[in-house]
């Protein structure tokens, strides 16, 4: 098979999910036309987000680690969707009933959340791919994820903290949400200060790889924490709970920083197999030494 | 007191902004770093 066909099939399926997850809705909001083929909101959902996930898995799986181009296309892409999520996130969308304009970071806070926890999964999935195949790209992508993961987690908490303080009126609460988002970020900032410690590649990509299928516990924990416990933090939504002026801003942003997360994903990627390139190459001859 | 939250632009303003700045200072970081290792790649291959 062509190498560029992974990443045509992963563009459609990226289209796909742009199409009912954001221009259907736009158009019927804005243009008020009907261009949703007959489908309900449920299956648009559906489509669109299972069309964006198996895109994004085929252009990681299939990247060579050889060349940024596609990543910055990615980035690209995804810096632009942003603009367009924040313009209307900011400017168009109405303000909330209760929050009122403090709601609109929900645009930026729930995008980041899904994508953060996305990036953690991606971690988990090379994990355990480097532990049946040994095949060091999957380390390379593993070691990415981490970190990605992990920028987008502190953002979340961040985010987190500048919304609790006008609606909660404090900026920290040792509520469960948020003492398993601040568990999950300080698992994987250890296993990524782990990987800096242990100079063996191999050793380094076992324990890291192990560590990650331990820490990947709490993911699902962190997204049931608030059905499981009494919680301070709102329920998960859908788009039966959302009001449709919502959804431009909150699935552009969730597209946009999904792309962004990707590119930065395969760009690190190449980072660490450069390195792991230079660290598990044989040791040069010493001159004269017979090949 | 009526349960509504009444203005707070400044926190969504901070919010935006941080978002923005990490992600744009970590891809800065990104693009630093892959250029050292292509370097470092590129200097090894030499030797």
């Amino acid at each position: 098979m062509p190498r560029r066909y992974p990443y045509v099939i992963s563009s459609a399926l990226l289209a796909v999910a742009i199409y009912f997850g954001l221009a259907v809705t736009y158009v019927d909001q804005y243009l008020h036309a009907d261009i949703s083929l007959g489908l309900p909101v449920a299956a648009r959902t559906l489509i669109a987000v299972l069309s964006g996930l198996i895109g994004a898995a085929i252009y990681l799986a299939a990247d060579d680690l050889k060349s940024p181009r596609c990543a910055n296309r990615l980035i690209f892409t995804g810096v632009i969707l942003m603009l367009i999520g924040t313009w209307f996130g900011l400017f168009v969308a109405p303000p909330e009933e209760f929050m009122g304009d403090v709601q609109r970071i929900m645009y930026v806070h729930v995008p980041t959340a899904w994508n953060g926890l996305l990036a953690l999964t991606v971690a988990f999935v090379c994990a355990i791919v480097f532990l049946f195949k040994g095949d060091w790209k999957w380390d390379a992508r593993m070691e990415a994820s981490i970190e990605v993961g992990v920028v987008l987690a502190f953002l979340l908490c961040v985010q987190g903290a500048i919304w609790a303080k006008p609606t909660w009126g404090v900026w920290w609460d040792w509520d469960p949400r948020l003492t398993t988002t601040a568990v999950l970020l300080f698992a994987f900032l250890g296993i990524l200060a782990l990987r800096k410690f242990v100079d063996d590649p191999m050793k380094r990509a076992i324990w890291s790889s192990v560590a990650t299928i331990i820490a990947y516990v709490d993911v699902p924990i962190v997204y049931f924490s608030v059905r499981w416990w009494n919680s301070l933090h709102q329920l998960q939504s859908n788009p039966n709970t959302v009001s449709k002026p919502f959804w431009i801003p909150l699935r552009a942003n969730a597209f946009g920083i999904l792309f962004v997360m990707v590119g930065f994903i395969m760009l690190r990627a190449r980072i660490a197999s450069l390195r792991l390139e230079t660290e598990i190459a044989p040791p040069p001859l010493e001159f004269g030494e017979a090949v | 007191m009526n349960g509504v939250v009444t203005g707070g632009w400044n926190f969504v303003i901070a919010a935006y902004g941080i978002t923005v700045a990490v992600l744009a200072i970590y891809g800065l970081t990104l693009i630093t770093r892959l250029r050292e290792e292509k370097r470092h790649d590129a200097e090894s291959d030499r030797y």
